[in-house]
């Protein structure tokens, strides 16, 4: 008992740097979150074209002409302008020449086509996008029927077909990307919060002399061993609860849902890992100035080689395949697992349970290796 | 008196530099126990070794009859140590560090605090309880080490070099509160290359170089191991060298010598020399300022054992 309350008072003592450093840490939390862009609307975007029309009134050109007024915001450019400069600055995407006969050659089945100029950019694409969807409609009618007016009949009927939409989840995905992202972000303050505190504290109880002294006390060192990490294990605690009281703060919604219970669960049981990390490195750690560089080297690295920072899928493969032997890779893949999760079923649940499984297994090989190396310093030479 | 530690051919290899070589000796119940060398002569490795933090290449040490072992914690509740560097938490005051030290082998928080005060008090330091370490100067730091190591009250007591850069009043405090350890029926075994502390608290003492047993006994009978009885010194400015060699043939004198205005001369005989060499001094009216004889010391043992001086 003596440790565990002389544990306390030394965290009591360090009270200001553990409240800072948590305090840091949230912080940056939160403004990853903040910074983290979803999607949760649609608005219809229109490129802005300009159409150069030498076909004159014909009627097949004037429905092309119709179809992309109503898709695309249609400029008229004053003769001052050229094309290329007003495709320079932007002012248009895309320039469409209809050349002179356009509707007799298509009617004929002569392929005409048609001249552009364009920026090249996601809006000018998307103005291909329109123009390809109508000619490839026209050209279809254009090749099995007869009369004029039957063709523009069915073409203008093809384009104004719809597609009914039905959403077979109810789940907020926006809501859920934001968890997702703030959980992510939760390797980092977890591991470097653990690791700093944890390992400042154990600093003071495994200081070469004062360790000395314990050993040759009538107290065995798995006991003390035992108690460190009961102590630990309250801060860890208390860390890993803050942590989930603030994201029920900020994401109200998700979090009160199930996935958000299976967030808190991942997170406790990678919290209990993050201590088993702090408390290995802290018996190894003898000096306090070294702990920074320890926490910048294990909580920063895995967290930008997991995922924490840049989400998984742009990761090289190679550098997944070295995050495979970290338990921040599956804490995070399991968070990304259950931000896409449709609906809850043992198929859905069983994709996030092996990987908690592997998370336990590193916490309980991290304790062993303490333990082990505890034994190991019993004599030290 | 029965044995409380009995060592047999101990010895303790630092990559093949033997550090102890085939050490063997008991201590009895009670006593003040002094291991003197200089530096680098295996006290301390001795100490650890019989600690078991230290391994060893051959021998046996037993304490209280049981062979002692890293996970000898029932002999263990029996010892306490304090060593030679300062072990105590910085972030506790003296009083919750002297408690953790404590809490280590006693779990009853009432007859701990019993325990403190008397630590406490016996290194007096019971003004400086609310303290932390760094607030404290060199010589408390030593007292609280000292409370710290033996406030569960143990039966033995090892202690390796306590008085290490401690001014003359914390040392003369610390030495009186070992003497009272001992009077509370403790076994304390001493470590330190002051021949000074050795001789004014140690019952026993065994002299150690190089890993080896060099000399043993009480201070009396290793003093008797020297050449000379008696060590004469005069303070004098105006010493001409003719002088030297007509004290050198002086009764009894071994050896002379003048070194930085001082003239020492050392007896092998120790009667009646200081009287005849003053009526000397009057006679060939050679003024001083001071005079004084003193009995050899363990370090004239140590000299004369080894060639070389305990604190080289």
């Amino acid at each position: 008992m003596i440790i565990f309350k002389t544990y306390l008072k030394i965290l009591n003592k360090n009270k200001w740097i553990v409240i800072l450093y948590t305090a840091i840490l949230v912080f940056f939390g939160i403004f990853n979150m903040k910074t983290t862009e979803t999607t949760s609307t649609f608005t219809e975007q229109k490129p802005n074209i300009t159409i150069s029309n030498l076909d004159g009134e014909t009627r097949i050109t004037q429905n092309l002409i119709q179809y992309l007024q109503e898709k695309c915001h249609v400029k008229e450019l004053k003769e001052t302008v050229s094309i290329k400069d007003a495709l320079f600055y932007r002012e248009i995407d895309y320039f469409i020449t209809i050349p002179a006969h356009y509707e007799e050659e298509f009617l004929n089945h002569q392929n005409p086509s048609l001249k552009i100029e364009n920026t090249g950019n996601y809006q000018a694409s998307l103005a291909e996008t329109i123009l390809v969807h109508y000619l490839k409609i026209a050209d279809t009618y254009n090749e099995f029927l007869l009369s004029k007016e039957e063709k523009l009949t069915k073409i203008n009927e093809t384009l104004q077909l719809e597609t009914d939409i039905t959403l077979t989840t109810k789940k907020d995905t926006s809501a859920f990307a934001k968890s997702t992202a703030f959980y992510n972000f939760a390797n980092y303050s977890i591991l470097a919060g653990n690791i700093y505190i944890i390992c400042m504290i154990l600093a003071s109880f495994k200081n070469e002399k004062v360790e000395k002294r314990t050993r040759i006390s009538s107290l065995k060192m798995e006991t003390l061993n035992r108690h460190l990490l009961l102590a630990s294990g309250i801060f860890t605690w208390v860390l890993c609860s803050l942590y989930i009281m603030i994201s029920f703060c900020l994401l109200k919604e998700s979090m009160k849902s199930i996935y958000g219970l299976l967030y808190i669960l991942n997170c406790f049981n990678f919290s209990f890992c993050a201590l088993s990390i702090a408390f290995l490195i802290g018996s190894l750690v003898k000096q306090k100035e070294a702990i920074n560089g320890i926490v910048n080297v294990i909580a920063l690295g895995s967290s930008f080689l997991c995922g924490a920072f840049v989400p998984l899928e742009f990761l090289p493969s190679f550098v997944l395949k070295i995050a495979h032997c970290l338990p921040s890779y599956y804490f995070i893949s399991i968070n990304e697992a259950i931000g896409k999760m449709e609906e809850i079923s043992f198929q859905n649940l069983s994709t996030i349970l092996i990987p908690s499984f592997i998370i336990l297994l590193f916490s309980g090989l991290f304790i062993i290796l303490t333990n082990w190396l505890t034994k190991q310093k019993q004599r030290i030479a | 008196m029965k044995n409380i530690i009995e060592i047999k051919n101990l010895t303790k290899e630092y990559k093949k530099k033997i550090a102890i070589d085939n050490l063997s000796f008991e201590v009895k119940e009670g006593e003040i126990l002094g291991l003197l060398g200089p530096n680098g002569s295996g006290k301390s490795t001795t100490m650890n070794c019989i600690l078991s933090l230290l391994r060893y290449q051959q021998g046996k040490i037993n304490i209280l009859g049981k062979e002692m072992t890293p996970s000898s914690y029932e002999l263990k509740k029996e010892i306490g140590v304090v060593f030679q560097d300062v072990a105590v938490f910085d972030e506790l005051t003296v009083y919750e560090n002297i408690d953790y030290f404590c809490g280590l082998y006693i779990k009853e928080k009432n007859m701990r605090i019993e325990m403190i005060q008397k630590a406490m008090q016996l290194v007096q330091i019971e003004s400086y309880q609310d303290y932390y370490p760094k607030q404290l100067s060199g010589g408390l730091l030593r007292r609280l080490n000292i409370a710290c190591g033996i406030a569960h009250q143990p039966k033995i007591i090892f202690l390796d070099e306590p008085t290490v850069a401690v001014d003359p009043q914390s040392r003369n405090n610390i030495l009186d509160g070992i003497k009272t350890l001992r009077q509370n029926g403790a076994t304390i075994i001493y470590t330190t290359h002051y021949m000074e502390e050795v001789e004014i608290i140690c019952e026993r003492v065994i002299i150690l170089d190089k890993g080896k047993i060099i000399a043993k006994g009480t201070p009396d009978e290793l003093k008797e191991l020297a050449k000379i009885e008696e060590k004469v010194h005069v303070e004098t400015t105006n010493l001409n060298p003719k002088y030297l060699e007509i004290i050198q043939q002086m009764a009894n004198v071994e050896e002379v010598n003048y070194d930085h205005f001082i003239l020492s001369i050392y007896y092998k005989k120790g009667q009646n020399n200081l009287t005849k060499l003053i009526a000397f001094l009057d006679a060939e009216k050679i003024n001083y300022t001071k005079i004084f004889s003193e009995r050899p010391t363990l370090n004239d043992v140590f000299l004369e054992l080894t060639g070389k001086e305990l604190r080289d």
